[in-house]
């Protein structure tokens, strides 16, 4: 094969050219550890890291969500505990006015004791949160109770998507915690023992140390289904915080390159390249001078 | 027997026949850069002279080293491979669009609508939070927007792009046409055309890279040139090449002869137009489909749902995008609906009247829309990720074609020089050999000089 001057000059430069980008694109490897820059450079790797990354973005979703909704999941259980309180403390005026020591003037101040704590109990009921009264279900602009404690919000439960496969339910029931939904009306049961104690009706008083225990348990139950939903929240926290961990690890391991293979690879180019040059120089220079 | 006297004339002869190698010599060592140029080997006969033997020697012309079906296989393979580059380049305008590696692409504003319907379930009362879905939503259709309308410019921009390579084929074809005249007018008149020959195929080279050629010589020194399977210079005759639009908006490619215009279209396989008809009929008509059926059946969803809920002001039934009536042009159509735009109010998150304003069941159903499959079969986020894979592999592939081609264009490059192409080795030696010749030369024409002196001296005495 004859071989021209044209010949020589074009493989020289292909040759350098070739091993030159592709040096460059290892360097550029070997200094981010980034394998997959641009969708062409792995495609089915940029699919996988678009999926990825799509599912971590809601998995961070909900875990924002979960942080918005934690705020009023915990002021429930706290709001709801303060009412055991009280009811901790009705039942011990229930029990001291059933006391046959007392006189009637005595049961008259435990009632004004009495209508305090119902209208504490109200306060409780009407608590705000982030979104609006607690206890009014989906009307969170309207308070719960009225001065009287009629329920005036409805049974709408606050439904949030934190990644389980149906939504979730954040909320604490007002009309199931407070009044008959769920079985007892706690103020009407603090109202027959106001009415009780300040007409020193001892029946009455006795009957509503049941009832009044009755309240107490149905406030208890409602704080522990709330202290529930703090640990749905919790367990789906950490759930979504390990997914998250492990879906932004899988995006970035698809896109990332390995450092050994990388850095051999880089280092192999170098010298390619150093060699290309030599070789290069060498039959540029064969002949030139001394030809003619 | 020749006598002394025709020795003269044979070392003059030989003087003529050298230096016309020199020459030949000198002409390939300066065009040994020369694009297009053909080595050149000078003629040299024993002279004839009726019946008698002279032993003179004769230049009869020169001869360019060339070989017809490379040539045509060359002009094939830089088509080929300049179709294969012209197509790589303009993929890589749409992959960096579509490059959520580096921030560009619409797979974060798809996925921060979907987070903004979590985010108002969370708290539906909040007013801040309905501004951030339509602020979302908005984000979403601009996004959608500014990657539909870059491809329709990409579109425009390749149409534009392909009339001035056609533009570029007709000036190149006059070339050729003006240069067959004058090598024609040449050769008629018993002239080398050489050079001439040589210009033509600079530019047949060149036009080589712009449409797929092939070359047909006929017997006076001109050349049928056909672009696409068509005619397009025929010896002085040119049918210029013009691109229109097909009523889909495809390109169209036609050969025009006078008034009548026929299309080729169908038979363009090579050269820069045949790659940025690849990458604008094919790559980026599909491209933009795809987007806008991923938007269209997006803001379907999304408004199917966003219409079933209630907003803040106790309303229903309102779109959260306005999309158009189809599919096609979806991405560039998509806006926040008016009913929505400015009206955080309207934003509908809770499943029934009754629920209004803390309600969350449309939030949450808006939400797991990310997690529905849509029209065919795969969720948003898997569409487009698909979307992003598709253009991915379109692009490595083609950048494979690419390096197939090159290498191809290269080794039929190699052929073509080891044919045609001048070797400085050769030529030096060509050198040594012609100016011994000529040095012999002379010594002859010195030794009869001597002679003929000698002769003159002793036969005069």
């Amino acid at each position: 094969m004859r071989v021209t001057e044209g010949m020589k000059y074009s493989q020289v430069l292909r040759n350098l050219g070739n091993i030159t980008s592709q040096h460059a694109e290892a360097s550029q490897e070997a200094s981010t550890g980034i394998r997959v820059n641009k969708p062409s450079d792995d495609p089915i790797a940029a699919a996988q890291i678009a999926r990825l990354r799509a599912n971590s973005s809601q998995t961070d979703a909900h875990l924002n969500t979960i942080n918005t909704v934690r705020g009023d999941a915990e002021l429930t259980e706290a709001t709801l505990a303060s009412a055991t309180d009280i009811f901790a403390r009705l039942k011990e005026l229930a029990v001291q006015g059933a006391n046959g020591n007392n006189t009637a003037e005595d049961r008259k101040t435990m009632s004004v004791e009495v209508a305090g704590l119902k209208e504490a109990l109200i306060q409780l009921g009407n608590t705000r949160g982030n979104r609006g009264y607690l206890f009014s279900g989906s009307q969170v602009k309207t308070p719960a109770f009225d001065t009287n404690g009629v329920f005036q919000g409805d049974d709408v439960e606050q439904l949030v998507p934190i990644g389980n496969s149906t939504p979730t339910s954040v909320s604490t029931s007002g009309s199931q915690a407070f009044v008959v939904a769920g079985g007892r009306n706690v103020f009407a049961d603090v109202d027959a023992l106001v009415t009780a104690l300040s007409t020193n009706d001892q029946t009455g008083i006795q009957a509503s140390i049941d009832d009044i225990g009755a309240s107490h348990a149905q406030l208890v139950d409602a704080q522990a289904r709330s202290g529930l939903v703090i640990s749905k929240l919790d367990a789906s926290q950490s759930v979504l915080d390990s997914v998250d961990t492990e879906q932004q690890k899988a995006a970035q391991a698809a896109g990332a390159a390995d450092p050994y293979e990388s850095y051999t690879r880089f280092t192999s180019l170098g010298q390619s390249l150093e060699r290309a040059i030599a070789v290069s120089k060498q039959i540029l220079d064969l002949g030139g001078q001394n030809r003619f | 027997m020749g006598s002394l006297t025709s020795l003269l004339y044979t070392a003059r002869d030989s003087l003529t026949a050298q230096s016309y190698g020199l020459n030949v010599t000198g002409q390939n060592i300066t065009n040994v850069n020369t694009p297009g140029y053909v080595r050149r080997d000078p003629l040299l006969e024993t002279r004839a002279l009726g019946t008698a033997t002279t032993g003179s020697v004769v230049a009869t012309g020169l001869r360019r080293a060339t070989d017809i079906y490379i040539e045509r296989r060359e002009l094939s393979a830089l088509g080929t491979s300049s179709a294969a580059s012209e197509h790589d380049s303009q993929l890589a305008g749409v992959e960096a669009l579509f490059n959520d590696l580096s921030g560009t692409g619409m797979g974060s504003a798809l996925d921060n609508l979907f987070s903004s319907f979590s985010a108002l379930a969370s708290n539906p009362n909040d007013p801040t939070t309905r501004a951030a879905v339509l602020g979302a939503a908005g984000a979403f259709a601009d996004r959608a927007n500014s990657l539909a309308n870059a491809l329709s410019d990409s579109k425009n921009e390749l149409l534009k792009q392909a009339q001035e390579t056609a533009a570029q084929i007709n000036e190149k074809a006059n070339s050729i046409s003006e240069l067959n005249r004058r090598i024609v007018a040449a050769e008629a008149q018993g002239q080398d055309a050489a050079d001439l020959k040589d210009q033509r195929n600079s530019v047949l080279l060149d036009l080589g890279k712009l449409v797929d050629i092939r070359t047909i010589p006929d017997d006076k020194g001109s050349i049928i040139v056909q672009a696409s399977g068509t005619s397009l210079v025929d010896g002085t005759d040119v049918r210029p090449i013009s691109v229109d639009l097909n009523a889909d908006g495809s390109l169209k490619i036609l050969s025009n002869r006078g008034s009548t215009s026929t299309e080729i279209t169908q038979f363009l396989s090579g050269g820069k137009l045949a790659g940025i008809k690849e990458a604008r009929d094919v790559d980026i008509f599909d491209v933009a489909s795809k987007l806008d059926k991923l938007v269209f059946d997006v803001g379907n969803a999304i408004n199917t749902q966003h219409a079933a809920g209630f907003g803040a002001d106790g309303g229903t039934g309102r779109n959260l995008f306005d999309v158009g009536p189809t599919a096609d042009g979806a991405g560039r159509a998509i806006r926040l609906s008016a009913a929505v735009a400015g009206n955080p109010a309207a934003v509908a998150a809770a499943s029934d009247p009754a629920s209004v304003p803390g309600g969350t069941g449309n939030a949450v159903a808006l939400a797991n829309i990310w997690k529905t499959p849509l029209s065919d079969g795969r969720t948003a986020s898997e569409g487009y990720g698909d979307l992003v894979g598709g253009i991915g592999q379109r692009k490595s592939a083609v950048a494979q074609a690419v390096e197939t081609q090159n290498a191809i264009k290269e080794q039929i490059q190699a052929m073509r020089e080891a044919m045609s192409g001048v070797s400085l080795d050769e030529e030096m030696v060509s050198l040594t050999k012609y100016q011994r010749a000529y040095e012999a030369a002379g010594r002859v024409l010195s030794t009869v000089d001597e002679l003929m002196q000698d002769l003159i001296n002793r036969v005069g005495r």
